[in-house]
């Protein structure tokens, strides 16, 4: 039984010889405050990234299915996609012909770091040549301008769109929309941009840059290049339907026997939430381990003070057993104190991390200058101030167990002899 | 005899020094009522101090049997021993052993804390006890802003606080001067006037001559047991 006047008076100790010996306590708590910072901060990362991350995908689609000759994830599958034919701009075609459930299916090709220059600017990027259907999906949604037209296609008119990223590289300080540029030395004009979609590892989404099929072979030739045909499926529901439909139409178009495995990729937006999600486990696993290294150091460092607090204050133990403080009460005594060591070690890291979270915020969304870069909260999360509180109560507890047990075993006796 | 308060029945304490076995205690019996004005003396090493820590319930004896007020007192384990510290015995050591950071007020709060009392009754009966030791205008001072008698007289206060069945003294005069001691005996002869049972623990006859009831105690044996008048 704890009585709550022993609980009040644990609590006043606490305070006190925190205030009696502050620069110790300041020092002793130091693992813990990292650990509590490290925490903070992880958890704080995570929460940006999945929240940038769920814009990012929703912008663009999850009902995207594309039919590739290669896989997007799977490094292991490399030889056997090298050895599948090419898929066809006819093949693609005739899919778009034959499919009945998907919004839109439209043909693309790329090619990757090709040249373009805006004056004396130049860069390597990805040109993308596909048909105008492009610019009805949410991935080619236009903040600036327009989408090429059909008619600009069936023309071959030497029109582009550029990603916002490219827009940025080259017209820092002025419209994109009207300008001219090359590629490949040949000038296009600028009819319009797209909107800001990537982030970290999808950034090279916002450096393409779209342009006409039929200036794209004009440009870069077909000759030995393989197509893509890139699903909209509609809405994620007709996922399944269109999935199954595209890849029995695709086997069909490209002859592949009934006993055989299909000889193209389907690619889906889940290859890059599994890019996510491996992020989001590397991020837990380091974090983890610098918190539990943290935490580690920092309830050695409390139990430590702990028994010196122990030693000095043996008179005042004995004292208190004279009294009438039962072993419960001196057991709670100095748990207490070491949990309240740990929450001021949780009180000085949680401004902290706070401070560097308000400074990643505001860095980040300067160099991105990114609507996303909103989604992620520029103040930590008052769950996650919760966690690190609940923790740095359990490490206090952990850390004072040892010498609060010694120290509630002391025999009153000896103890009231001590000077 | 008055009601019986201590019965202590052939209790022996022996300590283990490495092989040998050395006894504190022998087979010591005796018996204390209430409002008893009782003065155990003895040279150093004769045993005293065991038997005083026996008395408060600080140790435990090693055979013997030892009942505070009906309670067997042998067989506690640490808590029963704590809780019976709390409600019946009042101590005042040498050294005063007051809390250095806390003032006269919360040191004499300390048992209360430990009965479980509230925060509004430990200061009322805090303030009355160091009141009824004449230092109502000393409460929030600190140890080391009193006198060595002021700091005896919190102790007392201190010991008072529960209202115990005996205040247990162990050589309340040792740190203080004459004049100052003789006042501090006045304030034990007034709690005994009033009714306590109070015990000493002493080894000056000046001292225990306050007494009623003299326990010469040597080589760890009671000596003589006299009663004063």
């Amino acid at each position: 039984m704890i009585r709550s006047s022993e609980f009040a008076e644990s609590f006043r100790i606490a305070v006190a010889s925190l205030r009696a010996n502050l620069l110790r306590s300041v020092l002793t708590t130091g693992g813990v405050v990292v650990g509590i910072f490290i925490v903070v901060l992880m958890g704080w990362l995570i929460r940006g990234l999945d929240s940038v991350w769920e814009q990012t995908i929703s912008i663009i689609g999850r009902d995207m299915i594309y039919i590739d000759k290669w896989n997007w994830a799977g490094g292991r599958n490399w030889r056997l996609a090298e050895s599948r034919k090419d898929v066809t701009l006819d093949q693609v075609m005739a899919l778009a012909d034959r499919m009945e459930s998907p919004e839109y299916v439209i043909p693309m090709t790329r090619q990757w770091g090709g040249s373009i220059s805006y004056g004396s600017k130049s860069l390597r990027t990805s040109i993308v040549g596909t048909d105008s259907d492009y610019g009805a999906t949410p991935a080619g949604s236009i903040l600036d301008g327009r989408f090429f037209t059909s008619v600009e296609d069936q023309q071959s008119s030497n029109v582009a769109v550029v990603g916002f990223g490219t827009a940025k590289t080259l017209f820092p300080d002025e419209s994109a929309v009207g300008k001219t540029i090359k590629i490949r030395d040949i000038p296009y004009r600028v009819v319009g941009v797209i909107e800001k979609r990537g982030f970290l590892f999808m950034d090279f989404i916002d450096q393409q840059v779209f342009i006409p099929l039929r200036s794209f072979r004009a440009a870069f030739g077909f000759q030995g290049r393989s197509f893509s045909a890139a699903i909209k499926a509609g809405n994620e529901r007709m996922l399944d339907v269109v999935r199954a439909e595209a890849v029995g139409t695709m086997r069909v178009i490209r002859n592949v026997p009934p006993h055989k495995e299909d000889d193209f990729a389907v690619n889906e937006m889940e290859a890059f939430d599994e890019q996510a999600k491996s992020i989001r486990f590397w991020i837990w696993v380091v974090g983890i381990g610098l918190t539990v290294l943290a935490f580690i150091v920092g309830s050695i460092g409390i139990m430590n003070i702990m028994f010196v607090s122990v030693t000095e204050r043996t008179k005042e133990i004995g004292i208190r057993k004279a009294l009438g403080a039962r072993r419960s009460s001196i057991l709670m005594q100095f748990l207490v104190e070491s949990t309240f060591l740990c929450l001021f070690g949780a009180l000085i890291a949680m401004p902290v991390a706070q401070i560097v979270v308000a400074a990643i915020h505001t860095i980040a969304t300067s160099v991105y200058d990114f609507e996303a870069a909103s989604a992620v909260s520029i103040l930590i999360p008052l769950d996650l101030l919760g966690i690190a509180i609940f923790v740095s109560i359990i490490v206090g507890i952990l850390a004072g167990i040892i010498p609060a047990f010694r120290a509630s075993r002391l025999d009153p006796v000896e103890a009231l002899r001590f000077e | 005899m008055a009601e019986i308060i201590i019965d202590i029945e052939h209790l022996s304490k022996v300590y283990e020094m490495g092989e040998e076995q050395v006894f504190a205690l022998r087979d010591v019996s005796l018996q204390i009522g209430n409002n008893e004005y009782v003065a155990i003396m003895g040279p150093s090493g004769s045993g005293k101090s065991t038997l005083m820590n026996m008395l408060g319930c600080l140790d435990t004896p090693t055979s013997g049997l030892y009942t505070f007020k009906g309670q067997n007192v042998r067989t506690m384990s640490d808590d029963d021993l704590a809780e019976i510290r709390n409600r019946e015995i009042g101590f005042v050591f040498q050294t005063f052993n007051l809390l250095p950071r806390a003032t006269a007020l919360k040191n004499v709060e300390l048992p209360l804390v430990y009965s479980g009392v509230s925060a509004d009754k430990r200061r009322e009966r805090a303030e009355a006890a160091l009141d009824s030791v004449g230092l109502g205008d000393r409460k929030e001072h600190k140890p080391n802003e009193l006198s060595g008698g002021q700091r005896q007289r919190v102790a007392i206060a201190r010991a008072l606080v529960t209202s115990p069945s005996i205040i247990l003294a162990d050589e309340p005069t040792g740190n203080l001067d004459t004049k100052t001691g003789q006042e501090i005996m006045a304030v034990f002869e007034q709690l005994w006037l009033h009714g306590k049972t109070v015990v000493l623990v002493t080894h000056e006859e000046d001292v225990a001559r306050y007494a009623r009831r003299i326990i010469r105690v040597r080589d760890g044996l009671v000596e003589s047991d006299t009663v004063t008048t």
